[in-house]
């Protein structure tokens, strides 16, 4: 599974560095980027983490539309 | 007229502002959540009906999908039914950040967003530390203040004046029409009224109109000084914006302008009274902060999760949609309340415990998605360094009076707030 970070949302936050720090980091510019082509198996829940805390929703699996609604 | 407190959901009407006033929605919200967490509330002669959403799932799923929920038709839970009133209320509708919805929203918001990073905002910390400090020494000497007049409302005024570049001397006005525009329902903001029609729908309506009639006078001054000398503040990036190859127009500009002056000030003072309030509420915590000042930070969290400074953001569905079972019609406006999800029995365990040192504490005091709070950076910023600093002065702060909460169903307010504490 690949990540992103949609730099028109992103505004720094740092909640996604916070919950995965192996897979975002904020740049000098205070964007988020994503630090690994595959995220590892293991580090996918807190990906999914990152995904559910990002304040702007600035991030998204690729090729995935957003999960419907449980 | 006093509401009796309701005992179940079909009693519940969110629209009376006295509950607000008294401080008793909590009770209100908990009923809501338990028997009806999607609640169809009844309008009226004069107001349209709303839902109700008092669940943090729900108003996760509400934020997150602007697409089906829109800021465009605005953001508060009134509707009037009147067409001229409708017309008049809705007047700002799509010309606001918090009132536009996307594309055009994340094109407007990149314009000035660069301006709220983090590291953006650790620049100011100097100098909210410089105004804090001068302030307290304001009432360092006098043993007693209105911690609202003197101190919680003084900081994030001076800082959104401060980043807009104005005048010192017209800060005060400042305050008085953010009074007026969104304490508008409150009899103490109604000056402009004779004193026997205060306390109406009819003075809230002037108030807010006059408020806001004045404030986007002194912002046409503003901006023609900066149109004609462009400066370092917020107006003039503005001013020098462009957007799609277009200058922003003057009517932009302004509606820009009324937006970062009253989200700038109004919220963060009532965290900021709010959090002196529930601290001294819960002095056992005040205690473990007092001698764990590491805990600042978790503390801070707490305090907007407890205090909630916004209220309430309404969307209008841009479709039928079903939200836990409850079929939304297109047309029909969700109301989020904040304070509610914020004690969501269902994501904060002991959620009307609090407690400094609660974590996770993933609150929705700013929001979430498109519409997060753009100043939430300096929210966070100006409670640190303001309840660093209290604490450190003055440990022993106490209430010395009763509190005086704000009649409004939007903003969780308190106007004043007599403490006493020992003068240094």
């Amino acid at each position: 599974m690949r990540v992103v970070v949609k730099a028109e949302l992103c505004e720094g936050n740092g909640k996604c560095e916070a919950a995965a720090p192996e897979v975002f980091r904020l740049g000098e510019d205070d964007l988020s980027r994503v630090l690994v082509d595959e995220v590892p198996e293991a580090l996918l829940p807190r990906v999914e983490q990152a995904i559910r805390l990002c304040p702007r929703q600035a991030l998204a699996w690729v090729g995935n539309e957003p999960p419907a609604r449980e | 007229m006093t509401a009796e407190m309701p005992l179940h959901a079909g009693d519940v009407n969110l629209a009376d502002e006295d509950f607000f006033a008294r401080g008793e929605a909590h009770a209100l919200f908990r009923i809501l959540r338990r028997e009806a967490p999607v609640h169809w509330n009844p309008g009226g002669e004069l107001l349209r009906g709303w839902w109700d959403i008092t669940k943090y799932e729900d108003v996760l799923f509400v934020s997150r999908h602007p697409e089906i929920f829109s800021s465009e038709r605005g953001i508060v839970m009134f509707e009037p039914v009147d067409e001229n009133q409708r017309a008049l209320a809705s007047q700002g509708n799509g010309k606001m950040l918090i009132t536009m919805d996307p594309p055009r929203h994340v094109r407007l918001r990149r314009l000035i967003n660069k301006g709220f990073t983090p590291r953006a905002v650790a620049v100011w910390e100097p100098a909210i530390r410089k105004i804090t400090g001068e302030l307290l020494d304001g009432v360092a000497g006098k043993a007693r203040a209105d911690f609202v007049i003197d101190v919680a409302s003084q900081l994030p005024l001076a800082v959104i004046c401060e980043m807009m570049g104005l005048e010192k001397k017209d800060w005060p006005l400042m305050f008085q029409l953010t009074n007026k525009v969104l304490g508008a329902g409150d009899p103490e903001y109604q000056t402009d009224v004779p004193a026997a029609q205060r306390g109406t729908a009819d003075a809230a309506r002037v108030t807010n109109n006059l408020g806001t009639m004045q404030m986007f006078g002194f912002f046409a001054q503003v901006l023609q000084a900066r149109r004609a000398e462009v400066r370092q503040d917020l107006v003039s990036v503005l001013v020098d914006s462009e957007m799609g190859g277009d200058r922003l127009s003057d009517e932009d500009i302004l509606w820009f302008c009324f937006l970062l002056i009253l989200a700038g000030n109004e919220t963060t003072r009532n965290a900021i009274s709010g959090g002196l309030l529930a601290l001294s509420e819960h002095p056992e915590q005040k205690a473990r902060l007092l001698a764990d000042r590491a805990l600042l930070p978790s503390a801070i969290e707490e305090i907007l999760r407890w205090v909630s400074p916004v209220t309430h953001m309404a969307r209008v569905a841009n479709d039928d949609v079903e939200i836990r079972g409850q079929q939304v019609a297109k047309g029909e406006r969700v109301v989020m309340w904040y304070p509610s999800v914020n004690r969501d029995e269902d994501v904060f365990p002991e959620p009307d415990r609090f407690d400094v040192g609660r974590s996770p504490n993933e609150h929705l005091a700013f929001g979430i998605g498109e519409h997060f709070c753009l100043g939430a950076g300096f929210a966070r910023l100006e409670l640190l360094v303001m309840f660093d600093e209290l604490l450190r002065r003055f440990p022993d702060i106490c209430l010395d009076g009763p509190v005086e909460r704000l009649r409004s169903t939007f903003i969780g307010g308190i106007k004043h707030l007599p403490v006493a504490f020992a003068p240094n």
